[in-house]
């Protein structure tokens, strides 16, 4: 079989789009729909310029999506003097597996001529997610207490950087299984909240299609997604083709068994009707800024947030949900 | 036709496949979905709705679970 853009033998065949490619114009699509993503969502503001330029912080865990992310980004932006790139790399006291993706990731910066930033719970919390999911003291799965720490030192060193956005390498499928498991838990905050932490528009009178923007807010880091049009199997064979350093393992602590059985569920369905990860964000990011704005001129969520006592943190309660999961360990 | 399935970093298997079957079709007697694997014929990536042509084919895992 040929590629339908060249001639030569096709690697890949993306049955959602019908396209067989080769191994050249299949990345250099994968280039094109991420560059028109970051386009379409408005990303680089019309008033960042090279005197006053905007700061990116990327999350690079060294994995194969935060490391084509980091990759692509600094092939559009390196020469653009209206952005500058930083990485930032968490390790959670996963012995093994985070310490061989930090390697990733410091091959991949040294390599790229990036600033990169190391932070880990242990410096920073006095904790290890080996011990945590032993202590476990509220009886939760370890992605939730890991996604708390994450979330609150994503935002901390986003501060501390002086950032204007933080970019994550969330995928296709990563992004339709969250949407599937917002929309089957009929969670319609969840949903609202989804678009305006991270899927709506920056400058909705962009190159895009969607009508509604996010609003600004001062209380989190805004974040954005460049690789949510890429199926995460094309971005690990990006990886592979363009050979990058990423890091190819499951966390030990993983149980997230939820969103397994949505990804099996949702695999099915693509299997047997090519599209429907696309058509499932298609129409969810419609419904998710109708629910943003319905649920937004109810009551302005921003004025219920406040600093936490402890560690002056943004939050809606008196103490932060960080704080009192470390407090929770400290009593083990 | 008889073609070695060999999963990388798990385990090996014949299958067996009439004249006109896809790569895809490989993969039916596992539990791995198209979507989080790719099938390697002399270590190049194939389309997998593509006739198989060969008798050894690896199968890498790109995606975790599924």
């Amino acid at each position: 079989m040929e590629c339908d853009k060249c001639g030569t033998p096709a690697v890949m065949h993306a049955a959602y789009s019908g396209l067989h490619m080769c191994e050249e114009h299949f990345c250099r699509t994968v280039e094109k729909r991420v560059r028109r993503r970051i386009r379409e969502d408005g990303l680089v503001p019309r008033d960042a310029t090279p005197e006053d330029p905007e700061t990116w912080v990327i999350g690079l865990s060294g994995g194969k999506d935060s490391v084509v992310l980091t990759q692509i980004l600094q092939d559009v932006f390196a020469e653009d003097p209206r952005i500058e790139l930083v990485a930032l790399s968490i390790h959670e006291g996963i012995e093994g597996y985070r310490d061989e993706s930090l390697d990733a990731s410091v091959t991949l910066t040294d390599d790229l001529g990036i600033r990169h930033e190391v932070v880990s719970y242990d410096e920073e919390f006095d904790v290890r997610m080996d011990e945590v999911v032993e202590d476990d003291p509220e009886g939760m799965a370890a992605c939730a207490y890991c996604g708390v720490f994450r979330r609150d030192l994503l935002s901390k060193y986003a501060d501390e950087l002086d950032a204007d956005k933080l970019l994550t390498g969330h995928n296709l499928d990563d992004e339709a299984e969250t949407a599937l498991m917002n929309v089957l838990e009929g969670d319609v905050t969840q949903i609202a909240q989804h678009f305006d932490s991270s899927l709506g528009p920056f400058d909705a009178d962009g190159d895009g299609p969607a009508d509604r923007e996010r609003p600004e807010t001062d209380q989190h880091i805004p974040r954005a997604k460049p690789l949510r049009d890429i199926p995460e199997k094309e971005v690990a064979l990006y990886a592979r083709f363009e050979e990058l350093p990423a890091h190819i393992t499951e966390c030990p602590h993983a149980e997230e068994a939820y969103r397994g059985e949505i990804q099996d569920l949702m695999l099915g369905l693509e299997e047997n009707h090519p599209g429907t990860r696309h058509s499932i964000m298609a129409g969810y990011e419609k419904l998710a800024a109708l629910a943003a704005e319905a649920y937004r001129s109810e009551d302005d969520r921003d004025a219920d947030f406040g600093e936490c006592e402890n560690c002056g943190a943004p939050t809606g309660r008196d103490r932060c949900r960080k704080c009192n999961l470390l407090d929770a360990l400290e009593a083990v | 036709m008889r073609v070695t399935v060999e999963i990388v970093g798990g385990e090996t298997r014949e299958v067996e496949v009439a004249v006109g079957d896809s790569y895809v079709d490989l993969l039916a007697p596992t539990d791995l979905s198209p979507h989080t694997v790719s099938i390697l014929v002399d270590g190049t990536p194939v389309p997998e709705d593509q006739p198989v042509e060969t008798d050894h084919v690896r199968v890498v895992r790109l995606v975790k679970g599924g």
